[in-house]
């Protein structure tokens, strides 16, 4: 199952560089735009290519560290190659890089503890793979103060709608410790169904339908809050980038309806089950999707 | 005998009571609506295309443009994305004076939908009245942040002006003049028996709809159901201050009225508490790195504007451009509705009912 | 009928408050003083170091520098500066990150032009505009500039 999923993410992956490249050489002129700037395009594009594990966290971890040893080599080519150039911006922001540096590397270290503990705890989700990622672990993090949210959330999903609905759980910390779980397409429809239902948390409200085209694949973020419970949860479908298409909820909360149709007009995801699919924002007739990464606009003064 | 045939009206783009550049199409039989499609896009800019280039600083002057009618609530937004991200503190003094402000934008705001509302229903006075006194706090915020409509004020991790003391007593001299004129307001309409007339029994809808579709600010209250994001969910310094929230019961249009008038006044009771607790001296920006890289992530904040529930999503992957911006707008959200509630009804009370949602085309299109 | 004498009884007694009409443009608005208006820019100060170019949300200013001729000095200076009046937004930026305050606003804001080519300001319209020039700049960027212009 791991080896399934690593050779596409390596072809995803040198697509995406192929893409990133396009994308830097195709970006618009601008007035003066400075070395600096896109050499850090150019890095960025280059370290994304790492070859990646199946999971996500550790994934993450060892991006992050490489973009934290891709910026503390750009300070010192930065600094090695400052010139005549005032230095007055500059200088300042070279001594915050080491220190921002440790702090990542700190921060990719707790993550990596706090994985392994989950993969020790939970053990039944397909990335079971991820202690062994090779991180040394750190001193065990404090659990999260919404993680029993979450564990209740996977287990009703789990018996409701099956053991291979969930595809990853996390709780994101930079949002105030929402619960962050990663639904199959397949079985999107189910799983809303039983989220808007009593026992399944009643999230009757959702309050935001987002589309993001990461380059490998696409993306549909849903966040959802309980007017009862107030609680908040964010469900994310992944699709493919070729035909991508996601279950419509609209008939479970009818909020969904244009939202939906403003995610097909800009990203182009078909959402199988709407009722009225069409463009909203562009006009009827109009060829592509604007708000993808690989979209040419045709009017290029933009 | 008489035939009628179907009928297919163009309202808009350009009218004056679609509150912006906005197109309904309206397939009549008579007078009676039977179908009602909305068309929009006239006024999309791209905004959160452009986002994608543009540091967090360079987007702030964007996200003014989008609800142009209360750019204070969208400016904070914005940089309260990017500070939960990044988890900044911002120093007392800013806070308050982002709270002031947003407030101060509410009452704006809500002046301005009053008087454009009447208008819209036909009473040419009330227009006039609310503009005079909105003209009072745009000048406050001349003075403030040099712009009267397109403010750019706040930064992350603070606000860009500080405000003097003479400022801050022109706020205190405004609000018991606010007070009255909001008495005046309703002398003039609100027992009005034409104005209630028209008003009363329409565009109904239930809270379970209300909340099917996603409705927030105005539109959801109006129905009972109790969500105020500044008291469900509060940020800033909203849990420091004593306020009501006012509800409805039929969810009707006359409900909504008297529900965004009410909000005037809490906020008028808020700004009077903030200035009391306001702090003599501090800083107005707080301890930001001179590059704003939030970390690799993802973050959704909301806040309540004027017209509901506006939320920022930002996809960071740690650069000093966002990678993915996107803004859940409430005008955009709320306007779902009005197909549902025109079938059936008269020609009139489509400009009663679109009104009444409140809607701001800026932020419908994006 | 009650309501309509209520609301005829406010329209009476507003004839009898003062005016808030001003008669714009016989009497020229006075807009305070933080207001921000059409730049103005001292090339004597600038030292081509591109920040405001950089900020520019709509990328509306370009513009070159040469070596300072004077051999002594090192250094840039400013040789064309331009700002597209057609797309600045007025926001300000700029003058927010210049670290020698050599671009201000002013408190102009009478921008209409007959024709598009006068919306394209060069450094000699821009040095000459030095009336009502702002005062409370706020300039972030200076190294000693104050963070907060409390009046």
């Amino acid at each position: 199952m791991s080896e399934e999923k690593e050779r596409p993410s390596e072809q995803a992956g040198t697509e995406a560089k192929q893409e990133t490249e396009a994308h830097t050489a195709d970006s618009p002129p601008e007035a003066p735009k400075d070395p600096e700037v896109v050499e850090k395009n150019e890095s960025s594009a280059a370290h994304e290519t790492k070859p990646s594990a199946a999971p996500v966290d550790p994934e993450r971890e060892a991006k992050l560290k490489a973009a934290a040893e891709a910026r503390a080599a750009r300070a010192a080519a930065k600094a090695a190659a400052e010139g005549g150039q005032p230095s007055a911006p500059d200088a300042t922001a070279a001594p915050v890089d080491p220190e921002r540096e440790a702090k990542l590397k700190a921060a990719a270290e707790a993550r990596a503890a706090r994985a392994a503990a989950k993969a020790a705890a939970e053990g039944g989700t397909p990335g079971g793979t991820s202690a062994s990622a090779g991180e040394t672990p750190a001193e065990p993090k404090a659990p999260s103060p919404k993680q029993p949210e979450l564990d209740e959330l996977l287990v009703h999903l789990r018996t409701q709608v099956g053991d291979s609905a969930v595809e990853e759980a996390s709780i994101n910390e930079l949002n105030g410790h929402m619960p962050m779980l990663t639904v199959r397409p397949e079985q999107w429809l189910a799983a809303a169904q039983t989220l808007r239902s009593t026992d399944g948390g009643t999230f009757d409200y959702l309050r935001n339908v987002s589309g993001v085209d990461y380059e490998t694949h696409l993306e549909v973020v849903y966040h959802l809050v309980s007017l009862v419970t107030k609680r908040e949860a964010t469900i994310k479908v992944k699709t493919n980038r070729e035909q991508p298409s996601v279950p419509s909820v609209t008939p479970i909360w009818a909020t969904a309806n244009w939202n939906e149709r403003e995610i097909y007009d800009l990203l182009g995801v078909a959402f199988p089950g709407h009722p009225d699919l069409r463009r909203i924002m562009m006009p009827d007739d109009w060829v592509g999707h604007p708000l993808r990464k690989d979209y040419v606009s045709l009017d290029s003064e933009v | 005998m008489i035939r009628t045939e179907e009928l297919l009206l163009n309202v808009g783009p350009q009218h004056p009571s679609t509150h912006g550049v906005f197109r309904i199409i309206v397939k009549l039989d008579g007078e009676v609506i039977i179908e009602a499609t909305p068309v929009m896009g006239y006024l999309h800019r791209g905004t959160e295309k452009l986002a994608e280039d543009l540091s967090y600083t360079q987007i702030i002057p964007y996200t003014d443009r989008m609800d142009y009618v209360s750019a204070m609530t969208n400016n904070y937004v914005l940089v309260h994305a990017v500070e939960t991200m990044m988890e900044l503190a911002v120093p007392e003094r800013a806070e308050y004076l982002r709270l002031v402000v947003m407030e101060l934008q509410r009452i704006a705001s809500h002046l301005v939908w009053w008087g454009t509302y009447l208008l819209d229903i036909g009473a040419m006075s009330p227009f006039l009245y609310a503009f005079r006194d909105r003209e009072t706090i745009v000048n406050l915020f001349n003075e403030l942040c040099g712009a009267r409509l397109t403010y750019n004020y706040m930064r992350v991790g603070g606000v860009k002006w500080d405000a003097s003391d003479a400022w801050l007593d022109k706020v205190r001299d405004f609000i018991p003049y606010m007070e009255k004129k909001l008495i005046e307001y309703d002398k003039l309409v609100s027992g009005n028996e034409i104005f209630l007339a028209r008003i009363r029994g329409v565009g109904a809808y239930d809270a379970k709809t209300a909340i099917d579709y996603g409705l927030s600010g105005a539109n959801l209250r109006c129905t009972g159901v109790d969500w105020d994001i500044r008291r469900a969910k509060p940020y800033s310094l909203y849990d420091r201050f004593d306020f009501d929230i006012p509800l409805g019961t039929n969810g009707d249009c006359y409900d909504r009225y008297l529900i965004r008038l009410e909000e005037i006044r809490q906020s008028l009771r808020i700004l009077t508490q903030a200035l009391q607790q306001f702090p003599s001296g501090g800083e107005t920006m707080g301890k930001v790195p001179r590059v704003i890289r939030p970390p690799a992530g993802e973050v959704y904040v909301s806040i309540e504007s004027p017209r509901g529930e506006i939320g920022c999503h930002i996809v960071s992957k740690g650069k000093q451009e966002p990678y993915r911006l996107k803004f859940r707008r409430p005008s955009f959200v709320n306007l779902q509705i009005l197909p549902k509630l025109l079938v059936g009804e008269t020609m009139t009370n489509l400009i009663t009912i679109l009104g009444g949602i409140d809607i701001v085309v800026g932020e419908v299109d994006c | 009928m009650k309501g309509l004498f209520k609301g005829l009884g406010v329209t009476f007694k507003a004839m009898t408050e003062k005016k808030v009409t001003t008669s714009y443009p016989d009497e020229p608005i006075v807009m305070p003083d933080r207001f921000r208006g059409i730049q103005h820019f001292i090339p004597e100060l600038c030292i081509v170091c591109n920040q405001c170019a950089r900020i520019c949300p709509t990328d509306c200013i370009t513009l070159t520098g040469k070596l300072n001729p004077d051999p002594e000095k090192k250094g840039k200076v400013i040789d064309t500066f331009d700002i597209n009046f057609e797309i600045c937004i007025l926001c300000d930026l700029c003058t927010e990150v210049c670290p020698t305050e050599a671009i201000v606003m002013t408190n102009h804001f009478e921008l209409a032009a007959y024709s598009r080519d006068d919306l394209f300001k060069d450094r000699e319209w821009l040095h000459n505009n030095n009336t009502k020039v702002r005062e409370d700049n706020n300039n972030i960027g200076a190294p000693q500039g104050g963070k907060g212009g409390a009046k």
